[in-house]
């Protein structure tokens, strides 16, 4: 059961751990993508055409890979198994009995026919994890919906919600606006990854079981601000859910953010606005008064903001204690002295003239320290392996 | 009380953790059935104890998801008792978290070393804004500035507009990004039984969000941000119906779900249009989708649509407000939103379980946001062996308080 991935030993977290991921969407494969930078084995199953995330967009120009499908098979393993051939089945059966978990999306109606049937599973393995994550669950009235990412961010709350300050401000009367890429199913695949591994704690007691995780769900509960508030009486909606003062500012050269929560932020603000005469009101040192009159405050702040370089900014900000940041492109990020200082990324080799830059892992283990596999698996490879 | 039958129970947890990112995680861990001890202290309260201005609430909440199923400790960390309390309290428990900004725990004397010494196999969660090391790792920052950061913030919005500012589900996804690792970290411990020590920077949580973006800018290429259109999907986006503010999400993936959309809003001469035939050919009419789906749909009924489109095998839903997800019986069925109230609490709906157990299934809420210090009688005087007289000369003494 506990084999070691040889590339990379034994030292990391999850080293030993072994899983199968049958995935279609974006947050069955992110589950495995996060176990795999802990270290589990993670076996990536793929259809003789390949996994459709090979293809999903956005594209590297003048490859034939995806940047988005490079981003979440980083460190798997591939092997060819087609659940719709009897051979495959039998291979699938193979897999299980080494594996610990197994983290799968299809649909709940196809699963019998695939060999997935969580009942069969459960007799055949009784010590495997099996993680069924699926856009409305398995579960439940709508566990036979589909949905993709903009439907999923929508069906959660969150997006509804969005955009909200300056940005609505400016486009009032366009619809709501998703968050960037597949936010949902991140969310979706980290509360699947997270169960599968605390179903995993509880197997040498309770055995294997099957675990039903939502992507609905997963956004509603980083939503969940927005629950309490309506159960406080408050239904948030885009246009009203701004901070009363502080959001994104244009600057020269860029965007900040800013948000200031305490009294001592409030003043190095202050300060960082070299005391502007419109702050001399006394009434101002009251924070629920400057919660009033935020939209008054935030004019002031606009103008200063437009009048100054975005980098002076947010050094200085940050220098007085006052919460800012800048709004970094992708670029910036990859290229940031903090992200190399801390080891955020490392090689990828995409192919033999390919190589770019990928996130490790969103969190690091001092006594451990991860290390990235570094590569995307070829389709099939473990296949190529085992014929040769 | 009898331990749930929950994946993590006997799994328990010294919660430091202050704000919404740390609690959030720990409040997963704690709905899976770990006993999470949350230590606050009279001076300084969790932040849902106060008002909370920028935000308009003027009062301190009476409910607290974040807090849920946590017991409630008093410790006076500025007192040198109440830092060996703590360690004392680190010393029977699984995890210790923290949500300070990097260095105040190693000041308080409550870094991973000293918390080994007392307890050799201890995972510590640091989870903070920008993480325990590197040049910006003393930033102070809220869940706005992790996606300005990380970059989520400039991938999204129009792209005629400027980069959106993302709320607390920033904090909250850097929550169940730590609990993974804590998980992983618990298994490392159990196979090795060494100490771990886990850094999540939130914002590199948003960076993992924008993963593709990364790998294009890394070979020097720009990323597009779409906003609601997709690459390789058209008809996308949210979309006006008959009612005001009513918006119908829509995800077309291929040209039978094409055909199946417009025989479902009648519209049998769009459905054989060859201009919109194939994948490719309503990515280059996307524009003029859009338009058309909007006239489509101006006189239908959102919900109603999206249940017809759903049966028709079309990824549809109408974009929610917490009004809908209250009154919801899908999510209710499930567990993701419960009914709660306590004395002082009216009754309302709560985030539940984070996920369905087959076996270990008595997961989810068990007790309501504890009042500060509500638990000092088990903790300190059955888990730690504090004699009554022993806690009043610490209340005196204001070492507990």
């Amino acid at each position: 059961m506990h084999s070691e991935d040889p590339q990379r030993g034994n030292e990391m977290p999850l080293a030993g751990c072994r899983v199968i991921e049958h995935s279609r969407t974006v947050a069955a494969a992110y589950a495995g993508r996060l176990l795999a930078a802990m270290g589990a084995t993670v076996v990536m199953l793929e259809p003789p055409a390949g996994s459709p995330l090979r293809m999903a967009p956005p594209l590297i120009d003048g490859t034939r890979h995806s940047a988005l499908f490079a981003s979440i098979a980083a460190g798997k393993r591939s092997l060819m198994c087609d659940l719709s051939s009897p051979t495959g089945r039998q291979a699938f059966e193979h897999e299980l009995e080494r594996a610990d978990i197994l983290i799968d999306d299809t649909p709940v109606s196809d699963q019998a026919a695939r060999g997935l049937d969580r009942e069969v599973i459960a007799k055949r393995f009784p010590q495997l994890v099996h993680v069924c994550v699926r856009p409305f669950g398995a579960s439940g009235p709508k566990a036979g919906w589909d949905g993709e990412e903009v439907n999923l961010l929508h069906a959660g709350g969150e997006g509804f919600l969005l955009p909200n300050g300056l940005c609505y401000e400016l486009f009032p009367d366009r619809p709501p606006l998703k968050i960037y890429g597949h936010f949902s199913e991140y969310q979706g695949g980290a509360m699947a990854a997270f169960a599968a591994l605390a179903a995993w704690w509880a197997a040498p007691e309770d055995g294997g079981q099957y675990v039903d995780v939502s992507v609905q769900d997963a956004v509603l509960a980083v939503g969940a601000f927005a629950l309490q508030r309506f159960g406080d009486g408050s239904l948030e909606h885009r246009k009203t859910r701004h901070f009363r003062y502080g959001g994104v500012f244009e600057a020269r050269g860029g965007f900040v953010e800013l948000l200031t929560l305490e009294d001592r932020q409030w003043s190095a603000l202050l300060e960082l606005l070299d005391h502007p005469a419109w702050a001399q009101d006394e009434m101002l040192n009251d924070p629920l008064e400057r919660s009033r009159r935020g939209g008054e405050m935030n004019r002031h702040i606009r103008k200063w903001m437009i009048a100054h370089d975005v980098d002076d900014i947010v050094r200085k900000a940050q220098r007085l204690g006052v919460p800012a940041a800048k709004y970094r492109t992708p670029a910036e990020v990859t290229r940031g002295e903090h992200e190399r200082a801390r080891g955020l990324f490392a090689p990828l080799r995409l192919d033999e003239h390919t190589e770019a830059a990928a996130l490790v892992a969103p969190f690091q283990f001092y006594a451990s320290p991860l290390r990235a596999a570094g590569r995307v698996p070829d389709l099939g490879e473990m296949t190529h392996e085992t014929a040769s | 009380m009898s331990p749930p039958k929950a994946p993590l129970k006997g799994v328990r947890i010294a919660d430091f953790t202050i704000h919404a990112a740390g609690p959030f995680g720990t409040q997963l861990l704690s709905q899976l059935g770990a006993e999470c001890i949350k230590i606050e202290s009279k001076a300084r309260p969790d932040a849902f104890r106060k008002p909370h201005a920028v935000y308009g609430r003027m009062s301190a909440a009476t409910f607290d998801q974040v807090s849920v199923n946590k017991l409630s400790v008093r410790l006076n960390l500025k007192q040198p008792e109440a830092i060996a309390l703590a360690k004392r309290l680190v010393s029977i428990s699984d995890v210790a978290a923290e949500s300070f900004r990097a260095g105040v725990m190693k000041r308080l004397g409550l870094g991973f070393d000293e918390l080994r010494e007392v307890k050799p196999d201890i995972v510590l969660l640091s989870l903070s804004s920008c993480g325990q090391s590197g040049p910006d790792s003393h930033f102070a920052g809220y869940a706005p500035l992790f996606g300005a950061w990380g970059g989520l913030g400039w991938m999204t919005g129009y792209s005629d507009g400027p980069p959106v500012e993302m709320r607390h589900v920033m904090d909250h996804s850097a929550g169940i990004h730590a609990a993974v690792a804590i998980m992983a970290a618990l298994h490392q411990r159990r196979r090795t039984g060494k100490a771990q020590h886990v850094d999540v920077a939130a914002r590199e949580v948003a960076s993992a969000m924008i993963g593709d973006a990364l790998i294009l800018a890394s070979l020097g290429l720009t990323p597009a941000r779409p906003g609601n259109s997709h690459l390789s999907m058209a008809p996308h986006g949210v979309y006006p119906t008959r009612q005001p503010d009513r918006w119908l999400t829509l995800a077309v993936r291929n040209d039978a779900e094409w055909g199946a959309l417009a025989r479902e809003l009648d519209q049998p001469a769009a459905a054989s249009d060859p201009r919109y035939a194939t994948g490719a050919a309503r990515l280059r009419h996307r524009e003029e989708l859009d338009v058309l789906l909007a006239q489509w749909l101006a006189g239908l009924e959102a919900d109603a649509t999206a249940e017809r489109l759903q049966r028709a095998g079309v990824c549809a839903h109408v974009s929610w407000s917490m009004q809908d997800i209250a009154r919801d019986p899908h999510l209710r069925e499930r567990g993701a939103t419960t009914e709660v109230s306590a004395p002082g609490i009216p009754p309302r709906l709560a985030v539940g379980a984070p996920a369905r157990f087959s076996k270990t299934s008595e997961v989810g809420i068990r007790r309501l946001t504890p009042t500060l210090g509500e638990d000092e009688e088990y903790v300190f005087g059955e888990l730690l062996g504090l004699s009554t007289a022993q806690r009043a000369d610490l209340e005196r003494r204001e070492v507990i308080a």
